[in-house]
């Protein structure tokens, strides 16, 4: 797809410019504040931009003088039908929100304001994107210069779509979400219209994109500020914003701009006077007027917000806490730079007050883009058996994917669901890139043609430059860097078939720099002929592990695999808008910083390069050696073949059979209630289990000839009948015999996996009180023998939390199955719920 | 760009506002409805090898509130620290999950109370708060009123390895009147022992990753290092100096120096210390309570515990009530807390492994403390006929007639410093992590450098 140029098409523009109101406060207390100049200047100036710059041909624009709702809805309707290319929807006048900020109302000549829900004469902007979707034109453009305009993107997240037809609008609003901004000077156009028609009008081709770029550049360098003294900033809504999703706005000769003056003076000191006047009007009225008066003022601020400004707390309040989720790749590079945001000016008030903390954690990108479409309502209200909260972690305010692709995933899938509980919206423009690459060993690198090479080739020539050479992935489950290189190892080819040709190992890493940490740790031999798919960047920054022993590793850059492209996405959860303007400002102001000068800096220490242009590296002074300077990107994320292919992953390895051993002798009477009792952990993780493993649960007790009953016969179950075995199970009393249970369980298991390469697991649950019969001699070394030649890989898990020390019977049988231990010292239910996640084919 | 909403817009909102908060108030309580009305306790994630106390005792509660009453339950947050303040900052200042009680650590309460997201707790949610070890329910308190009740209390403990001691013909016994001195001639001695113990690397080990255990040991040489040290006052209002800040700098950098030290401390968290010192490479070891049990396991008796040379700090969590609650709900939560916190809890606490808040809960008069609440504690449960104990180990009787709980705990605690009470603690400790860190970097500045960067820095972060 190329970028949208609509030029020779039949396109229309419809300019709603409401200057002039029928009831205004001054004759109607139900009428709006006042008139608005200005937008006559809005609505001319605009109007000869739009015919100047050749995108619109003549009649093409039409231009509404303060209408009605009625003959609004009737020109939009109108022009709907009409326009085949392009079609251009512009408002300017009063509107209000609702409290929560999911509605927004723009408030037409006839505009009242009534008590209840009334809202006489505004038409809502869900009726607006209603008729967009359903019109005939190609591409659609919004464009809202109004008190919440930022708020049109959040109704656009929440507009229900089922056929994705809203895809085809973007929207250019003037200000944040939840900010008012004020009317302008009664002899211009108001700031955002201005600086937007001055763009249009510089000639040469104009692009969304670079129009809305250069608007916020130029309304940034003018300090232009909104409601309550913020900034002013435009805001855009455009997924995902790609070159060719860009659409050309204007191509005209030019015209000599006139540079009006800052608005500074004008409408700044208005707002100042009127600051005043509200201070004054607090100060007479004492603390629960003041209370209430904030209240009023604060039309989306909530408890919160009042309580800090009310509070007696000392000089500076606690600060917004924000929660940022980042894809694992990601999370040390995005903490890095919320940590030196949170002790800069821009998160400090003129008070010397910090504005807002930022914790940074990650969580496995499938299983955070399944909680994001499905979980929400788990994740919100947690239940005993789905509790988001602890598994995956806190409830973003902010998401920073490693693609933006991840929304619109998220967003399709969560388009099955009856309710969301938590809406996504993304910024327009990645925060940065970064290529996937095959890190080779310097001394293979001759071999590789270092770019124009699919990844297929190159693997290709990797083996014919050495036999041996392995080629290591991270777990695709766990990041987008892994996930995407894996949609182009697949490619064409069978998936299991392509797992064969990647090197075998017990477990993927879960992340590309634990991968480029762990090969050294293999052997300095796999380390030398050792290749990783890993995003470019860490060869800059995920060097820092064994410095002795690693091979140095260059680039060879696969046409065919989309980079990362982290997207930054404010997550909205249900009611939780008590703050919602702060934590907006707050949202807000961690993106200018991210994105703006000290964010690249830290970005490009971490090895960013550029989001636009010719993706330079953002820290241009220090290029490792190996990397290229400047690159062409791969194709772009594909959010369906990512879906696909983790599907197609799953199931190369499976489905997949685990055996778990739950030790029932008496000791485990203090560790068996509740979650985290014995059954109650290997309750939960039977999410990772579903329809089509085999499964069962051995209950380990006795030292006589049988060392276990079934609790749950091994076969494939429906999860609840599992459950009801595991609610079933009880203490024993006897003792356990852990060395004749293990030796019972992997004959068992090997009898199972003779005939396939189905993925197995046996999970052992104990408290250790019975290790002593493990820690005999002979006993120990049966059980490691056996464990070594099974290839069933054996998970211990001891709920002492000294369990997996160095040299315990646990860590040692783990470690000759090639499994994990894992002790009550870890975060043992998420680890062990993904290792049977690992083998099993999960939920469908 | 209505230049600003007329009064008449203000009010439509305000009165949205109002019926939004009463609409939010009234189906919170469907009296006869078919689910009993529900009170939501979040806490960290409680897989610490104590059979769920914490669910027992929630567990007890709803079976004393019978059919028909309310039902609390639990929902379980990360384990990480970091992430569980994170989210229920987060939740309660944007109303984005729904808590009716929450488990707080004693550094956050003032920060959770200054902001107003807990209430003030009246009499109701506390019973014989003369029985709490002062030191302990200080810190339930912000601006002279009570917001939460000690749940589980901490404080940092001396483990060490009787064997090695006895093998390197150490004569001096560790008793809790143990100093510094003594402690580094007891390493000495062990250093010069010929053959070193198996595994045996350096002295002691402790926590002094970039987390908040550096902070947690910090203090614990600052307060050691000068009488009565406090970073703040009890306003919150920063209270140190250059010179004070300078003796405890010095203090901790004696204390972590080599050969005293093992050196991969300066980047040890909980797990890494108990694993070194679990592995023998060790002979001290500074952690918390909690380990004593698995320690014991693995050692037996050659493991030897006592209270901390200088001071010790204190850990531990609370119970408050959030004030996004409804009224009703927050009546019926203080009862939860005051039965989660009543006597006979803490007795099951302590039995599970916890330090227990209360002093009764140490107090053993004619044998065992009794626990009812939790059946899996309750005295009797223990034996089995097999022989195998019911409940996690922890030997109360040390040598020489030693209580652990009685003798070391409970004066451990009563003793304990409290680390900077300010609604700021995020952003101290954060301060605290990132300046004492340059002592375990490549070239470490002086004391007196490392001190002024401190101070500076603190008083940037804190109000004067």
């Amino acid at each position: 797809m190329s970028r949208f140029d609509a030029r020779g098409k039949v396109n229309r523009a419809l300019l709603a410019g409401v200057s002039e109101y029928d009831h205004t406060a001054s004759d109607d207390p139900r009428g709006v504040s006042g008139q608005l100049p200005a937008v006559r200047h809005n609505r001319t100036g605009l109007e000869d931009a739009l015919r100047r710059g050749g995108v619109f041909g003549a009649g093409e624009v039409r231009a509404l003088a303060s209408p009605a709702p009625d003959d609004f809805t009737l020109e939009l309707r109108r022009v709907c039908r009409e326009a085949r290319g392009l079609l251009l929807l512009y408002f300017a006048g009063h509107a209000v929100t609702s409290t929560s900020g999911s509605e927004l109302h723009l408030q037409m000549r006839t505009a009242r304001v009534l008590p209840g829900n009334g809202l006489p004469g505004s038409v809502s902007f869900t009726e607006v994107l209603g008729e967009l979707t359903e019109s005939n034109a190609e591409q659609v453009v919004v464009i809202l210069d109004c008190c919440y305009a930022g708020n049109a993107a959040g109704i656009w997240h929440r507009f229900d779509d089922p056929k994705r037809k809203k895809h085809k609008i973007l929207l250019l609003m003037s200000v944040q979400p939840n900010r008012c901004i004020l009317g302008g000077d009664a002899d211009e156009a108001t700031p955002f219209t201005r600086e937007l028609t001055h763009v249009l009008d510089e000639g040469g081709e104009v692009w969304l994109s670079e129009l809305y770029t250069k608007v916020k550049e130029r309304m940034e360098a003018a300090n232009y500020r909104a409601e309550d003294d913020d900034e002013q900033r435009p805001q855009a809504l455009a997924p995902p914003w790609k070159r060719e999703a860009d659409v050309l706005l204007a191509a005209g000769p030019g015209t000599v701009a006139r540079r009006t003056e800052s608005a500074h003076g004008g409408w700044s000191s208005r707002l100042r006077s009127l600051l005043a006047r509200v201070r004054k009007a607090l100060a007479r009225s004492g603390r629960t007027a003041l209370a209430a008066l904030l209240a009023l003022l604060a039309t989306a601020a909530g408890i919160y917000g009042i309580l800090v400004l009310t509070g007696d707390s000392g000089p500076c309040a606690p600060a917004l806490e924000l929660r940022v989720l980042a894809d694992p790749d990601l999370e040390p590079a995005v903490r890095a730079v919320a940590d030196d945001y949170v002790t800069s000016d821009a998160n400090t008030t003129g008070e010397g007050c910090r504005r807002s903390g930022v914790t940074v954690n990650s969580a496995g990108s499938a299983a955070v883009v399944n909680a994001l479409a499905e979980r929400t309502d788990a994740w919100q209200q947690p239940r005993e058996d789905d509790n988001p909260q602890r598994d995956i972690g806190p409830q973003p305010d902010v998401w920073i994917p490693a693609t933006g692709a991840d929304v619109d995933r998220v967003t399709t899938a969560a388009a099955e669901e009856d309710r969301i509980f938590a809406r996504l919206e993304p910024e327009a423009e990645p925060i940065a890139y970064s290529p996937v690459v095959l890190a080779v060993p310097k001394q293979l690198r001759a071999d590789l043609e270092p770019t124009g090479q699919s990844l297929s080739r190159l693997l290709t020539a990797l083996e014919r430059a050495d036999r041996k050479a392995e080629v290591h992935r991270p777990d695709p489950e766990f990041t987008d860097a892994a996930l995407l290189a894996t949609t182009s190892l697949y490619g064409d080819a069978d998936a299991r078939d392509a797992e064969l040709d990647l090197a075998r190992t017990e477990r993927p890493e879960p992340t590309a720099v634990r991968l480029l940490c762990a090969l050294p740790g293999r052997g300095t031999a796999v380390d030398h002929r050792g290749a990783a798919l890993v995003p470019e960047f860490l060869l800059k920054s995920g060097i820092g592990c064994h410095p002795v022993t690693r091979a140095p590793r260059v680039a060879a850059y696969p046409d065919d695999v989309p980079g990362l492209e982290p997207a930054f996405v404010r997550v909205r959860w249900e009611d939780g808008d008590r703050d919602a303007t702060a934590r907006d400002d707050a949202v807000d102001r961690f993106h200018t910083w991210l994105t703006g000068k000290e964010g690249r800096a830290v970005l490009g220490e971490y090895g960013f390069r550029s989001a636009k242009g010719e993706r330079g590296l953002l820290d241009a002074a220090s290029v490792p050696e190996g990397l290229t300077e400047s690159l062409r990107p791969a194709g772009t994320a594909d959010p369906t073949t990512m879906g696909q292919t983790l599907v197609d992953y799953g199931n190369a390895h499976g489905p997949g059979r685990v055996l778990y051993l739950l030790d029932s002798s008496g000791s485990m009477a203090g560790r068996w209630d509740g979650p985290s009792g014995g059954p109650g952990i290997l309750r939960q993780t039977l999410p990772g289990l579903g329809g089509k493993d085999e499964y069962g649960v051995w209950a380990v007790h006795g030292t006589g000839g049988r060392t276990h009953t079934e609790l749950l016969p091994f076969g494939t179950h429906a999860r609840r009948e599992a459950e009801r075995a595991l609610g079933a199970a009880e203490v024993r009393d006897a003792e356990a015999d852990p060395h004749g249970a293990l030796l019972d369980a992997l004959a068992f298991m090997r009898e199972r996996g003779g005939g396939d390469d189905r993925p197995q697991l046996i999970v052992y649950l104990t408290d250790g009180e019975d290790d002593g019969r493990l820690t005999g001699k002979a006993a120990l070394k049966e059980i490691l023998d056996r464990a070594g030649g099974a290839g069933v890989p054996v998970t211990m898990v001891s709920l002492s939390s000294s369990g997996c020390d160095q040299g315990r019977p646990a860590t040692r049988i783990a470690e000759a199955g090639r499994g994990r231990c894992l002790d009550a010292g870890d975060d043992l239910v998420p680890a062990l719920h993904d290792e049977v996640a690992r083998v099993g084919m999960g939920e469908e | 760009m209505a230049r600003r909403l007329t009064a008449a817009a203000l009010s439509l909102l305000s009165l949205i506002a109002l019926a939004s908060c009463t609409g939010k108030d009234a189906p919170q309580q469907p009296q006869g409805a078919a689910d009993p009305p529900r009170i939501v306790v979040a806490s960290g994630q409680d897989v610490t090898g104590k059979n769920g106390i914490r669910q027992q005792l929630i567990d007890a509660w709803n079976a004393r509130e019978g059919e028909g009453g309310y039902r609390a339950r639990l929902v379980e947050l990360p384990g990480s620290a970091d992430q569980q303040r994170s989210q229920l900052l987060g939740a309660l200042q944007s109303g984005g999950a729904e808590y009716d009680v929450v488990n707080l650590d004693v550094t956050w309460i003032p920060e959770f109370a200054a902001a107003g997201l807990i209430r003030p707790l009246t009499g109701a949610a506390v019973k014989s708060p003369g029985d709490i070890i002062p030191a302990v329910d200080r810190t339930s308190f912000w601006g002279g009123e009570r917001y939460a009740v000690p749940f589980n209390s901490d404080v940092g403990l001396l483990y060490y390895r009787k064997d090695h001691l006895r093998d390197a013909g150490a004569s001096r016994t560790v008793g809790p009147g143990v100093t510094w001195t003594d402690l580094r001639n007891l390493i000495d001695a062990v250093n010069d022992d010929s053959p070193k113990p198996e595994n045996y690397e350096e002295g002691w080990t402790t926590q002094l990753a970039a987390y908040e255990g550096r902070t947690v040991n910090a203090i614990e040489a600052f307060a050691s290092a000068v009488p009565g040290f406090a970073l703040t006052d009890e306003d919150g209002r920063y209270a140190a100096d250059e010179a004070r800040l300078t003796a405890g700098v010095t203090e901790l950098r004696e204390r972590t120096a080599t050969p005293y030290m093992l050196e991969e401390a300066s980047g040890s968290r909980e797990a890494e210390s108990l694993s070194a010192f679990a592995e023998g490479r060790t002979t001290f070891l500074r952690h918390w309570p909690y380990v004593y049990p698995s320690l014991y396991e693995t050692f037996k008796g050659n493991l030897g515990v006592t209270r901390l040379p200088g001071k010790a700090v204190l850990g531990g969590q609370n119970l408050a009530v959030t004030s996004n609650t409804s009224e009703q709900r927050a009546a019926k939560a203080a009862e939860l807390i005051a039965f989660l916190t009543d006597p006979d809890s803490e007795r099951c606490l302590l039995r599970a492994g916890f330090a227990a808040t209360r002093t009764s809960a140490y107090e053993a008069p004619g044998g065992a403390p009794e626990c009812r609440h939790a059946s899996a504690y309750s005295s009797g449960a223990s034996a089995s006929p097999t022989g195998e104990s019911a409940e996690v180990k922890a030997p109360d009787q040390l040598a020489d007639g030693v209580s652990y709980s009685r003798d070391i705990l409970l004066p451990a605690l009563r003793e304990a410093v409290q680390r900077p009470r300010t609604p700021l603690y995020g952003a101290v400790t954060q301060t605290l992590i990132t300046e004492l860190g340059a002592l375990y970097g490549p070239r470490p500045p002086g004391d007196a450098q490392v001190a002024k960067n401190l101070d500076e820095a603190l008083s940037k972060v804190l109000p004067g």
